[in-house]
């Protein structure tokens, strides 16, 4: 039988030292903008009941989710996700305190990726949620919140928003089920204009399919919103379009520019969104590298109704962006290495503490001889050898 | 900034890729005398193209290693996941058929029907949808053989004149779906480089139509 001893499952990898640094780097920028936004941290478990996923609004197919079972049978799965979690948790734990609550996460994820693409099957997210609050005010917090962290990792980011009811309001009135709506909101999120017209093209014609149709062609700046105006007059969604042009505006202060565009064709696969919607992308990433909005449906469904929105970074994305960038400064080596003759050892720990205490990165060497140590820092390239006798 | 970077399906795709761009005013010579080199300069250095197997189109564009793609629909469907199919080019026109030998009831009776394909997703969601259970075999060569020796009830296949199953005693029994080259975008790409690559776009849609 093969032993898997010596190599890592698909889509997995250890992380090692500048990796780590890079990454402890990309989070504890991303830890201080919402610690100083004043979000607390939780930690959720890294395995869970499958039922928590498998709501159809979360958007994740049971093929995605690495299962397991229980030692009474029961379906678990590692988390794919961890704003499902979050909501669990609030609905039960903290049902009884008082809102909004504010928190923050940073955790791993977990999703069975198709094998052989590449892709990373663990990866670490940071997010926020705001939850028991719904309101412009909170949907500024949790937009900026995004952008101060964006803009703490990276100097050449773009954001997106969108509004997850425009599509839900034009394509209520349609008579189509939820299988046929599925494809339309597939092929507007896939900006697939020839399937977006066919499936438009069997329905009777009128404003709203109109609409529709136009949806992934709605991207850009302000004048996106002049274009989507006149489209959507008289429709029922007109009132998200207004919504959102009030948040677009409000958020111009912020000075983004260009880096700040809408896109009505935004209409994600996590079904829970009810709000603005909104993603945002670093230059060298070929995905997303942030995703979130409103989801003021979701808590109701593990029994807690209240409004609640916020996002998750791909922290691991933005990590390997600034390793490959170089941007990451990291040395292995110490300055100083400490050697102890015999018996001097606990005044050459003491010393090696002292000198680190005076900001010199100081090593106690642990080879049992002056001759290995000198060695062991020529081959690593260590400036200095140091000996207490 | 560093040029777009598209990835065209080597051969026929290709050829006509590139036809396209000279309409519309690009250069192509380099890609045109290629030699052994893989990435090519196109224009005024407006393009990077490199040449790739149809499913390795999809693979760089889904990675975001190239900007854009030319890649076939039947290459999509079997391959796609996640990125933006911008736009029908028109060209490379053919279409996925259910074919089985001639006179054959293929729908008739309760046992389960053996499909050999190259195409295993594509016929897995075209059986799917029919709610029809079907055992599939992957054929790496010419699936129209394997009815003949009596390996698969039929097969699905790219058809375009329809004439090498006729000379092999199969007729199509039903359309699976319409095939043509489309011009696919990474996601990220189509969000940082919007003007750019709506610019050729707007050009590609023009000249195609």
């Amino acid at each position: 039988m093969n032993q898997y001893l010596k190599v890592t499952p698909e889509g997995m990898k250890d992380f090692l030292f500048a990796e780590c640094s890079a990454m402890d780097d990309v989070c504890g920028r991303i830890e201080q903008v919402f610690r100083g936004r004043d979000f607390k941290r939780v930690i959720t478990p890294g395995i869970e009941f499958y039922d928590v996923f498998s709501l159809p609004c979360s958007g994740i197919a049971q093929e995605d989710m690495f299962k397991m079972t229980d030692n009474r049978g029961r379906l678990m799965v590692a988390r794919p996700d961890s704003t499902l979690p979050i909501a669990r948790m609030v609905s039960s734990r903290l049902k009884n305190s008082t809102l909004p609550v504010r928190l923050y996460y940073k955790q791993a994820v977990y999703r069975n990726n198709p094998t052989l693409t590449g892709r990373r099957n663990e990866f670490l997210q940071m997010g926020i949620e705001l939850v028991g609050v719904k309101g412009i005010r909170a949907d500024l917090e949790v937009l900026t919140t995004a952008v101060q962290a964006m803009q703490a990792v990276s100097h050449d980011f773009r954001i997106e928003l969108g509004h997850a009811e425009v599509f839900d309001a034009l394509s209520d009135g349609l008579p189509i089920d939820a299988d046929y709506k599925e494809k339309i909101r597939l092929s507007i999120e896939g900006k697939n204009y020839s399937a977006l017209n066919s499936l438009l093209d069997r329905l009777p014609p009128c404003q709203a399919v109109q609409a529709i149709r136009s949806l992934p062609s709605l991207f850009g700046g302000a004048e996106v919103f002049d274009k989507a105006a006149q489209i959507c007059r008289g429709t029922a969604a007109a009132e998200a379009l207004g919504y959102l042009q009030r948040l677009y505006g409000s958020l111009s202060a912020l000075g983004l520019g260009d880096d700040l565009i809408i896109d009505l064709g935004l209409v994600q696969r996590n079904d829970y969104y009810t709000g603005f919607v909104f993603s945002g992308y670093i230059n060298g990433i070929g995905d997303a590298v942030i995703s979130g909005g409103r989801y003021d449906e979701l808590l109701a469904e593990f029994g807690a109704p209240m409004g609640a929105a916020g996002f998750a970074i791909d922290t691991d994305a933005v990590t390997l962006k600034s390793l490959s960038d170089g941007s990451v400064s990291y040395s292995d080596n110490p300055d100083v290495l400490v050697f102890a003759a015999d018996g001097h050892e606990m005044e050459a720990i003491a010393e090696t503490a002292r000198l680190n205490a005076q900001g010199r990165r100081a090593r106690f060497s642990v080879l049992p001889t002056l001759e290995e140590t000198r060695r062991f820092a020529a081959e690593r390239g260590i400036a200095e050898v140091i000996t207490v006798e | 900034m560093k040029p777009l970077r598209i990835a065209l399906t080597k051969g026929r795709l290709e050829k006509t890729t590139v036809e396209l761009l000279e309409k519309i005013g690009y250069n192509c010579d380099e890609v045109k005398n290629k030699g052994r080199k893989l990435i090519l300069t196109v224009g005024n250095n407006d393009f990077e193209v490199v040449l790739a197997k149809a499913a390795d189109v999809i693979t760089y564009v889904e990675h975001g290693v190239c900007d854009l793609g030319v890649v076939g629909k039947d290459t999509i469907l079997e391959h796609g996941s996640s990125f933006y199919e911008l736009l029908d080019l028109g060209f490379g026109k053919c279409r996925f058929a259910l074919a089985v030998k001639k006179d054959f009831d293929f729908y008739s009776g309760y046992n389960t029907k053996t499909i050999a394909t190259k195409y295993p997703k594509v016929t897995r969601a075209f059986f799917d949808e029919k709610n029809m259970d079907v055992r599939i075999i992957k054929i790496e060569g010419s699936v129209e053989l394997a009815p003949l020796v009596g390996l698969s009830d039929g097969i699905v296949d790219i058809v375009e004149t329809g004439s090498t199953l006729k000379a092999n005693g199969l007729e199509v029994i039903e359309w699976v779906a319409d095939i043509s080259a489309r011009l696919i975008a990474n996601t990220a790409s189509l969000k940082l480089r919007k003007r750019e690559i709506e610019e050729l776009q707007k050009k590609l849609e023009d000249v195609t139509k």
